[in-house]
């Protein structure tokens, strides 16, 4: 039964439990969930097991050894960042739930780096994060439906949007493979509608068109691609979706000896990942690829190196798109981290972002978005195409970063200079 | 993708939670004073109000001034034949429920503490509300007048009883002190439309020979109800063999008359599709739209997770909804004199635009649900009689404005009383602060009022679907904790009356830690300001 005349002792200590500590009151450093004298927790979801997790599970890991690196070297305004991975099996109600844990539970902070269109819609509109105020940097998912910052307030993009892909990749079909029969594969859902809606303005007309339902990916479902694909003509395809079903495409197309023109969407390209896949080095050579980023391989890269050598030490994972990604998601968390203050709070965490944020150093090549009125992240891509050791190169040999948006402005052909590494890759901004 | 046969009906576990469970034996005849026994030091009196609804209330020899004041859920106001799954052999029964489910362990453990318990068969069954709330104001002056050391009233009561204790909250502040409705209905219009929707939904895409409301007067139009529970039955049956039979791509039912393209997208998506534009949850008892059986190999665990547990959930929460549905629907039709449920202006597409994403495999993508939705777009569609509409419109709803401390208590995959009920209640509450504290400033107050109403979430676990070594989903098992209707533990329900006893004491809400440990000791009870449930989707047009 409950007591009708509390004892001030009980009082002060569900007071104090209710709180987090007596402490917290006195010290507003510390009065922000997930922040206290000596760490920052930090948490993400993704799927780390299962069907979709090829690549996509090396993220989380990626990010941790940055952040291990930058803990050994004095942290976050002596803060330690620690990152807690949570596995939503790309499954929707299980990212909510993981979600709900990080933030109830586990009381981190922020998220960064949430991985997954279809989880990160589910996650946004059960978990409340806007009315809870909980920043979510860096969403790993180009869907440009996010890109609406009335709706997401509190979160922000990295990768360029699918639109802006779809543009990019609709003139370099315009001006490199005029004439031929073209087709289509994608994910029948706003991935697909992203990257239909983007072609439809530019002109692009596929001749045969192969959608498909995110979670059918299979051997068995990639046949009758094939088979669609072979018996329209196609002689240059176009995918846009994730790796899981770019490999059994191209493992089934290289059985069947269908051989087209491949131009792989940045999410589901990875080399290191396809080949683990069971993909042929054969088939991915002289496959196309629009990227963001330099090659993992390009050692010539000051971020690819330092990334490189943080890798070695921390994590000791092949180094492929997806480290690379995680790394530089680190990189990118720590600038935030750091604009945000030595007393950081979650309001100030998002006013940094939209302050500073498009000025932070990062490894892709185009500019960053950022600003009060907006939550875009990347902004262009550069055409890239795979070789026989199955490394990727700039098509044509040099960079050529195209530059657009998710509506209907023009492609453009841009000049811009991404910031320098900073110095051992450790920020120093503020 | 592997075929399964399921150990057990689904619509039988569903169903039966509907119904509230009536343990007590039938009270004497009305009379004006109770008659009362006592045996080993606990007296009961049984009597009837003016009305002619039975009662019953049970005092200790210690009894220390508080009382229970139970309402009972949702009972049927036509028996149903004996065979239809779940519901069959109902017979209409005022019998008192003087706790949920007329517990003797809830009831034991109240008495132990001193306190007495009451309730009410109500004179009608059905929804009752407006005749309900006075039954209970006249009981509450019944009880007092027996027992005129009564100091404290405390309402409680599930589903419909959760609707009539809240408008006593709102009504009677003077004659209760703490309320707790617990998976309440909210406003009768959107539950009402959620029901329509389910009905419809299932009659469109299995078996446009469901009336789905609209009944005949007399005889006539109860056969047609008690026709359509059969037929929705049979419909979510078939869909259920169905999809054991071949989880990938499910046959439509033989019923089922929608043009033979659409049959090319699997009937399981139009289940889907259904719970989504009604707003019944994406996790039931036994599914929870996230597992897949151990063994199968990766692409298909995956499709499994994402498109056919989703379906088995929306297939099990559509059993209860179009239960209630049926069932209701016949009786506010006779309350209103006409058909309540028009759709006629509903955009079916709108309805379920935020969701589309979300549940994408499950709606077999894009095209899939442009399919199943442009079909809807089409097809005739439920016109309701004005006037039945605006005698429902007129019967007792939800104010918000709420002086008493009131505990608020539901599951949020509840797919009967949706935690949109309980949402909408918590807006309506919020906004009347909201008007209170501008009224305070204008008149240069600057004491903000008291938040008086705390909201509880009984929330499934990550994963629970269980599957048998064979791989089959085992529906045998308990329904999950956070799912189902008004599926409270012991526990958990004398973690409630702990919290109207105090509220009723203080005239405030427990708080703090002393709540945190009350509700982590009852297990499955979260406490989170930052949750908002999805309003029902009438709300959202």
């Amino acid at each position: 039964m409950i007591r009708k005349t509390p004892r001030k002792g009980t009082w002060l200590a569900a007071t104090v439990l209710a709180s987090g500590s007596l402490f917290a009151t006195a010290l507003p450093a510390y009065a922000e969930a997930g922040v206290s004298a000596r760490e920052i927790k930090l948490g993400i979801t993704l799927p780390l097991t299962g069907a979709a997790s090829p690549g996509y599970n090396k993220i989380g890991n990626a990010m941790n050894a940055y952040f291990k690196y930058v803990n050994d070297n004095g942290g976050v305004y002596g803060r330690k960042i620690t990152l807690i991975q949570k596995n939503d099996e790309y499954s929707p109600q299980l990212a909510i739930a993981k979600t709900n844990e990080l933030i109830l539970k586990d009381k981190v902070f922020a998220l960064v780096g949430p991985l997954g269109t279809a989880t990160y819609t589910a996650v946004h509109k059960s978990v409340n994060l806007a009315k809870r105020g909980v920043p979510s940097l860096f969403l790993n998912t180009g869907f440009s439906g996010f890109s609406d910052k009335k709706s997401y307030p509190t979160s922000f993009m990295i990768l360029s949007s699918y639109a802006m892909e779809a543009k990019i990749v609709a003139q370099f079909l315009k001006d490199n493979h005029a004439g031929k029969k073209l087709g289509l594969v994608y994910q029948n859902d706003e991935f697909g509608i992203d990257a239909i809606t983007a072609f439809k303005a530019a002109g692009t007309k596929f001749d045969v068109t192969v959608p498909y339902t995110s979670g059918s990916q299979s051997a068995a479902t990639a046949q009758t691609w094939v088979s669609q694909l072979a018996a329209g003509g196609a002689q240059v395809v176009v995918f846009f979706g994730v790796t899981s079903a770019t490999a059994p495409l191209l493992a089934v197309s290289a059985a069947a000896k269908y051989a087209p023109q491949w131009i792989l969407g940045s999410v589901g390209s990875d080399p290191l990942t396809l080949r683990a896949l069971g993909v042929p080095v054969a088939v991915l050579n002289g496959a196309q690829t629009p990227a963001g980023n330099p090659s993992p391989n390009d050692t010539s890269d000051e971020y690819v190196k330092q990334f490189q050598e943080i890798n070695t030490k921390y994590n000791d994972a092949p180094f492929d798109d997806y480290v690379l990604q995680g790394m530089n998601l680190g990189l990118m968390t720590v600038q935030a981290l750091r604009a945000a203050g030595s007393n950081p709070t979650r309001k100030g965490l998002i006013r940094a972002m939209e302050s500073k944020g498009s000025s932070f150093a990062s490894v892709a090549y185009s500019p960053l978005g950022y600003s009060k009125t907006s939550n875009v992240g990347h902004t262009g891509y550069y055409m890239a195409v795979m070789d026989a050791n199955g490394d990727r190169k700039p098509f044509g040999g040099t960079v050529k970063l195209y530059t657009t948006d998710s509506g209907s402005g023009p492609v453009v052909l841009s000049t811009f200079k991404r910031p320098a590494m900073p110095a051992k890759g450790l920020p120093s901004n503020s | 993708m592997k075929n399964f046969k399921f150990k057990r009906s689904l619509t039988l576990i569903a169903v039966s939670s509907l119904l509230s469970i009536t343990v007590v034996s039938i009270p004497t005849a009305a009379q004006a004073t109770p008659a009362c026994t006592t045996a080993n030091f606990v007296t009961t009196c049984l009597g009837a109000t003016t009305d002619a609804a039975p009662y019953m209330l049970i005092t200790p020899a210690n009894f220390n001034g508080t009382v229970y004041l139970y309402s009972h859920g949702y009972r049927p106001n036509v028996a149903v034949p004996a065979g239809i799954p779940g519901v069959g052999g109902y017979t209409i029964t005022n019998t008192p429920e003087p706790a949920p489910g007329g517990n003797p362990q809830i009831i034991g453990a109240l008495l132990a503490k001193g306190f007495a318990v009451m309730g009410s068969g109500f004179a009608r069954q059905g929804w009752n509300a407006d005749s309900a709330i006075k039954t209970n104001v006249e009981l509450i002056g019944v009880f007092k007048k027996q027992y005129p050391k009564t100091t404290k009233v405390v309402a409680w009561g599930s589903s419909l009883g959760g609707f009539i204790t809240q408008a006593l909250a709102e009504k009677y502040p003077n004659l209760i002190s703490a309320a707790a409705p617990l998976c309440m209905a909210s406003d009768l219009n959107p539950l009402m439309t959620m029901a329509g929707d389910a009905i419809w939904g299932i009659k469109t895409f299995f078996d446009p020979t469901i009336k789905g409301g609209n009944y005949s007067a007399g005889p006539a139009g109860y056969a047609e109800a008690m026709g359509d529970l059969v037929k929705v039955f049979t419909a979510i049956g078939a869909m259920q063999v169905a999809i054991g039979a071949n989880p990938a791509a499910p046959a439509w039912p033989a019923t089922s008359t929608v043009p033979a393209a659409l049959k090319a997208v699997p009937s399981r998506s139009a289940l889907v599709l259904v719970a989504l534009m009604s707003g019944i949850p994406m996790q039931s008892a036994h599914f929870d739209s996230t597992s897949a059986p151990a063994g199968l190999p990766a692409a298909n665990a995956l499709s499994f997770q994402l498109a056919i547990n989703p379906a088995l959930a929306a297939l099990e929460n559509l059993a209860n909804a179009a239960a209630l549905g049926v069932l209701a629907t016949y009786d506010l039709e006779l309350q209103a004199g006409g058909a309540i449920f028009d759709n006629t202006a509903t955009n079916y597409a709108a309805r379920v635009s935020d969701e589309q994403f979300i549940w994408s495999s499950a709606l077999s993508g894009n095209a899939g649900i442009g399919a199943l939705l442009g079909y809807l777009a089409v097809v005739p569609r439920a016109k309701g009689d004005p006037a039945a509409m605006a005698k429902l419109a007129s019967l007792t709803t939800h104010t918000g404005k709420v002086e008493i401390p009131t505990i608020l208590f539901t599951a949020t995959a509840d797919p009967v009383t949706t935690p949109g009920n309980q949402q909408s209640v918590i807006d309506k509450y919020a906004a009347y602060s909201a008007d209170k504290w501008a009224a305070t400033i204008k008149e240069r107050g600057s004491k903000k009022p008291t938040n008086n109403q705390l909201a509880l979430w009984s929330i499934p676990a990550e994963k629970y679907t269980k599957f048998t070594a064979a791989g089959t989903p085992n529906t045998a098992v308990a329904a999950a904790p956070g799912t189902n209707h008004c599926n409270f533990t012991v526990a958990q329900h004398l973690a409630i009356a702990d919290l109207l006893a105090y509220a009723a004491s203080n005239g405030k809400n427990l708080s703090g830690g002393a709540l945190l440990t009350k509700i982590r000791k009852a297990g499955n009870m979260t406490y989170d300001r930052g949750y908002i449930a999805p309003k029902m989707k009438y709300y959202g047009g």
